[in-house]
């Protein structure tokens, strides 16, 4: 067992999990052997840094399927927290990334979950990304006391159901939907607004809120739900155009916002356009080209590129994984470098219920906002920042509130 | 070049005719295909595409060594089949006979014996109860939730498709349904039911709502032949998917129906709940799967059985001789669906959770292929074929990038069907069928004649 | 709704129900000569999209192109899609169903790898590209160009109704007036006396695929350049047109024009009416009905008999 030098208990741990699962392959014992020599090979590899305990950070969320592309967005926003922890020499702990793929689909959320919860070295989990797999596998994350830590799932209902270990790091459609509400309603010559969703959970919800707010605020208000995988968006856009509407929000994500913009353009559409955070990705340009010229899009994020605290971020991530950052890779980012922080203050006694109160009750400065959160882990502060797309740029305005207000 | 056809004896028209090129021999078509195939795998085991750079993976694959050890391999195996093809050939065969042999005698052995079948399915189900047991929790869930969930629905479609021989390309659909009803009578939906039962009297109440609707769907259009039926069934499917997402006020729409109630038994001096452990509900399926097929079995080999047999494999002959092929039909689509409904609650009770997206045309697809992987017509192929491609993919997740696996699946299909089109563990019958019709003497299903001229 | 607004939505549906039928052409080719649900047609589809971008991508239209650049632009992005959507779906026969048909295997069978290949086809494509949606290079200015009864015609709709047209037309011809044509109807009609009256089966069914496949390939790049170009692109366009081929009439041509058009005018209006949400539910109403009263479709099964 020296091979494995002092790093007894995790490995000791391995064995076992080992083990296990030679016993269900019904394979020789001397593959076992192997394998438990090659574990420790592994583990000592990997101590090279520092002497201490290895901790596994989890991220639930689709690594592969149709959501694909944002997912890998936070899975390399939280690669490159955990790489930068392991090079940076600060800490006496290894960190180590565990992916627990779903797909996006709440089929596959318990068995995602369940793979996270299964490994003993994982104290904390970034997700689920959707809101929908959320509702499957929180409860079973719950019962593991292992804290997940959503950094992009933003439907406002899941804090209400007590799920036990859930943190939502993200501000919910409320304040969203509300905060474009409020901004158009403070801009002059909108009487009228159309608000299509794109029949998603995140986007019925959206429209939901921006609509409520909106007919507070005195305005005509119509709706129409446009699903995402629609094959042609022109029935939509001369929908939208023969109404004759001041003002469109549109609540859902860019793939789908880019032809619609496009046809949008086609079909005359000169007014206001207003998106949400799902389409505030610079993929949105590439795909949408001048047709999105002028759109605004809301995020409770601060975009990455352009503030100077995240400026070099966007630097590092276009040098690890040769795109830019797009839609939350910076709060997986920061939501990742949070619990490393945690982990760091609980100066070794990290396991996870120690970890959860501390997420629960950390206070954590990250590049996009800082983070905290309420006694139902909702997010803390809820300030929603404006965007306009303008000469194939996601210009930053600022925060909303300021903007309605001034 | 002309000098030495004008040097060559002149040909009969006929021999002109059946004169190949060299590159439409064969044999070079073969060398051909395989590094087509090779070029194929390249790019099946190479690079990942790169957002922004279309040819970032061709360019990967081409250039990289892949290509070369592909190239290796595939005329590897071209010279073996072209020049030492045939002794190897006799040895396969040889070999193949001696390994064969001991195997069926053993089949026999247990298949002749009624202790020994009887003593080999109690193993079995002992081994089945223990298993859990066994694996890892995560192992546990993809048993329940993906497993468990696709063997019961495999079972109902199996009636469906292998007994009657209905192709059904929207099964799902009543899954959805029968996850729906449960949710409903639990009260879980945004409208209120008259009363509200436990989760276990909601199963009845779902079979007979999957009932109602595949006979609501199925008399109509059961006149259609195979492929009609199969776009209507497939529409149908779209259909109950946009009701569930549209219909907001009772389904909930895209946002679904969360906190719904799990199983639990209250026998007054006894009571239990199902949680979050994936382990109960695992025997909880197991119970109800084995009464499933207690009933099946029976059913297989009743009048009924033979009557959606004969449907199967001549509808108008079975209707000549007096079997009423409609009323057998509209049977099979309701047995069919009200085994999915089972399913449907067990999946909402164990979820806890259901919206739409759980229940996308794909997945209809996807237990089609299960079933015909399987063999259909016959039970232990079904559930193994179900069994092993769930578990497949699940699998495939450690060691291929997670994002290739329905890839792989896809392929693994189309082999399977080229070389093992009966399925892993087919029915004697179908077997039987099969051969026929390679000889081109029967038609293998319900779906009329074989493509390409098979017709008797 | 209004006359002008029924006008609009006339223009909308035909363009899409063009799309739709000439998709469906591909659908019911193949089955009138092999009795096959080609399911992976679908993908054969999609390929046609992604010839379309890897070939604008190479050649990189100008920024402001001339009316002549942009006409070269669009050829080219036809030629490619037709290109690669007909390779595609030869090599998907050889590969799949020929193995099939050696051995007289069940529809079934053919079905289930149709579904296999379709899986196989569309993860490889995503993985080869990028599982991102990617919009089609810009060919030309899309703008308004002209009215018909006050409603607007962009240049896309115009590209893609002018091609559908044509390639409509040529199908027919190539089916009612060639070689192949007479071939692909005496096996539709008869493959063993086709055999015998020294019909190639083998080469007809091919050729079948490789037509049903340039057709499906040219949809897929009018599809990409009038939405955008995905790995998954092909499965919801795939289903209503093969939905479009039932209704016509499945394994007759001129029934899958009109099955095409039936279903994309039926959506655009089932979209006005109730909403983009409905769009499926419309078309698939339709078709259950029709079926019901008309048990194999609108105009009759077959090639042979009535194309």
């Amino acid at each position: 067992m020296e091979l494995c030098g002092d790093n007894r208990s995790g490995s000791l741990q391995g064995v076992f999990e080992v083990l296990n699962k030679t016993i269900v392959r019904l394979a020789i014992p001397i593959a076992a052997s192997a394998l438990v020599l090659s574990a420790c090979g592994s583990d000592d590899d990997g101590g090279g840094g520092g002497d201490g305990q290895t901790y596994k950070i989890a991220y639930q969320g689709p690594i592969s399927g149709q959501n694909v592309a944002l997912g890998e967005n936070m899975a390399n926003g939280i690669q490159l927290a955990i790489d930068e922890a392991n090079e940076s020499g600060d800490y006496d702990f290894k960190l180590e990334y565990f992916p627990a793929d779903d797909q996006g689909s709440e089929t596959q959320a318990t068995a995602a979950a369940q793979s996270a919860i299964d490994d003993p070295d994982v104290v904390a989990v970034i997700g689920p990304a959707f809101s929908g797999p959320t509702q499957v596998a929180a409860p079973l994350y719950g019962q593991a006391g292992l804290a997940s830590v959503s950094s992009s799932a933003t439907n406002p209902t899941l804090t209400d159901q007590g799920f036990g270990t859930f943190l939502q790091a993200v501000p919910n459609d409320n304040a969203q939907g509300a905060a474009m509400a409020e901004w158009l309603a403070s801009q002059d010559g909108v009487s009228s607004v159309m608000v299509v969703d794109d029949k998603s959970p995140y986007g019925e919800g959206l429209a939901e809120v921006a609509v409520n707010g909106l007919e507070e605020a005195g305005l005509d208000v119509e709706t129409a739900s446009v699903p995402a995988d629609t094959v042609d968006y022109s029935s939509a856009a001369h929908d939208v155009v023969s109404s004759g509407v001041d003002a469109l929000i549109y609540a859902g994500y860019y793939e789908a916002l880019a032809p619609f913009a496009i046809r949008l353009n086609e079909a005359g559409y000169d007014g206001i356009g207003v998106s949400g955070d799902g389409s505030n990705d610079a993929e949105l340009i590439h795909l949408a080209g001048d047709a999105a010229e002028g759109w605004y899009l809301t995020c409770p994020c601060t975009d990455a590129t352009q503030e100077e605290a995240t400026q070099s971020f966007a630097e590092r991530y276009q040098a690890a994984y040769d795109t830019p950052p797009g839609t939350y890779s910076a709060e997986s980012y920061d939501v990742a470098n949070m619990i490393i922080q945690q982990i760091d203050g609980l100066q070794g006694n990290v396991d996870r219920q120690s970890l959860y109160q501390a997420l629960a009750g950390a206070e954590y400065e990250g590049l996009t906002k800082t983070f905290s959160f309420d006694e139902s882990g909702a997010f803390a502060e809820q300030k929603i920042y404006m965007y306009q797309v303008d000469g194939g740029q996601i210009g930053y305005l600022g925060a909303v509130d300021e903007l309605a207000a001034g | 070049m002309s000098a030495t056809t004008t040097a060559r004896p002149a040909m009969s028209v006929a021999a002109r005719l059946r004169r190949r090129r060299w590159y439409q021999q064969p044999r070079w078509q073969r060398l051909f295909a395989m590094v087509v195939l090779a070029l194929v795998m390249t790019q099946v085991t190479g690079a990942q595409g790169v957002r922004g750079d279309l040819f970032a993976a061709l360019q990967d694959n081409f250039t990289g060594t892949g290509l070369w050890i592909w190239l290796a391999i595939f005329v590897g195996i071209w010279l073996v089949r072209e020049f030492l093809g045939e002794p190897l050939g006799r040895y396969a065969s040889l070999a193949g006979r001696q390994v064969t042999g001991p195997a069926r005698r053993v089949g026999d052995l247990v298949r002749g014996n009624r202790l020994y079948r009887w003593g080999g399915l109690a193993l079995l189900l002992a081994f089945l109860i223990v298993l859990p047991l066994m694996v890892s929790t995560f192992w546990q869930q993809v048993m329940v939730d993906q497993v468990g969930m696709y063997v019961m629905v495999a079972l109902g479609l199996n009636v469906v498709i292998g007994w009657a021989g209905m192709l059904d390309l929207g099964f799902i659909a009543f899954f959805a349904i029968g996850a729906y009803s449960a949710a409903y009578w639990t009260g879980g939906l945004p409208v209120d039911p008259p009363f509200e039962v436990n989760n276990f009297l909601a199963i009845p109440l779902a079979m007979v709502t999957c009932l109602i609707a595949g006979v609501l769907l199925g008399a109509p259009t059961l006149r259609l032949r195979g492929d009609y039926l199969a776009i209507v069934t497939l529409g149908f499917h779209e259909i109950v998917y946009l009701l569930a997402k549209n219909w907001s006020e009772f389904t909930g729409g895209t946002r679904g129906a969360p906190g719904l109630d799990r199983f639990s038994v209250d026998l007054g001096f006894w009571s239990y709940k199902w949680e979050l452990d994936p382990q109960p509900y695992y025997w909880l399926q197991l119970g109800l799967v084995v009464v499933v097929l207690a009933l099946f079995l029976r059913l297989e080999h009743s009048r009924v059985g033979r009557a959606w047999t004969a449907i199967r494999e001549d509808e108008v002959a079975a209707a000549a001789t007096g079997v009423n092929t409609v009323r057998f039909k509209l049977l099979a689509f309701a047995i069919g669906a009200s085994t999915s409904g089972i399913a449907g609650v067990a999946y909402a009770s164990k979820q806890g959770f259901i919206n739409p997206e759980q229940f996308v045309v794909l997945m209809s697809v996807l237990a089609l292929s299960y079933v015909v992987f399987g063999g259909m017509g016959s039970i232990p192929g079904v559930l193994l074929g179900t069994a092993i491609l769930v578990w497949l993919p699940e699998r495939l997740r450690d060691t291929v990038d997670p994002q290739d696996r329905f890839m792989y699946l896809g392929g693994l299909l189309v082999i399977m069907m080229i070389y093992r089109p009966q399925g892993l563990w087919p029915s004697k019958r179908r077997q039987h069928e099969l051969k026929m019709a390679e000889t081109g003497t029967g038609g293998a299903d319900a779906l009329g004649a074989q493509p390409g001229g098979g017709q008797a | 709704m209004s006359v002008s607004d029924i006008w609009d939505v006339l223009v909308l549906g035909v363009v899409l129900g063009s799309l739709y039928a000439v998709i469906a052409i591909g659908y019911t080719l193949v089955y009138g000569v092999l009795q096959l649900l080609n399911f992976a047609h679908s993908e054969v589809f999609m390929s046609g999209g992604y010839g379309g971008v890897i070939a604008l991508t190479l050649v990189e239209p100008v920024a402001d192109p001339s009316g002549l650049q942009s006409f070269g632009y669009v050829i080219l992005g036809i030629c490619a899609g037709a290109l690669l959507g007909g390779l595609v779906a030869f090599g998907l026969e050889k590969a799949a169903y020929l193995p099939l048909r050696r051995r007289n295997a069940p529809r079934l069978v053919f079905l289930i790898t149709a579904i296999g290949a379709s899986f196989f086809l569309y993860n490889l494509a995503g993985k080869l590209f990028g599982r991102y949606p990617m919009p089609m290079p810009t060919m030309y200015e899309n703008r308004k160009l002209f009215e018909i009864f006050g409603t607007s015609v962009s240049v896309t709709q115009l590209i893609i109704v002018v091609t559908a047209l044509v390639m409509l037309l040529l199908v027919d011809f190539v089916v009612n007036r060639t070689k192949l044509g007479s071939g692909i109807r005496a096996v539709a009609q008869d493959p063993e006396v086709a055999s015998l009256m020294g019909v190639n089966i083998d080469r007809v069914v091919s050729r079948t695929f490789v037509l049903g496949g340039l057709m499906g390939g040219v949809a897929g790049f009018l599809f990409g350049t009038n939405l955008q170009v995905e790995y998954t692109m092909g499965f919801l366009p795939g289903i209503t047109a093969f939905a479009a081929a039932v209704l016509g009439g499945i394994g007759n041509v001129r029934g899958a024009m009109l099955g095409g058009l039936t279903l994309g005018v039926v959506e655009a209006f089932t979209v006005e009416l109730w909403g983009d949400a409905w769009r499926y539910v419309g078309a698939f109403a339709v078709l259950i009905l029709v079926l019901m009263f008309r048990p194999t479709g609108i105009l009759g099964e077959r090639v042979g008999r009535t194309a």
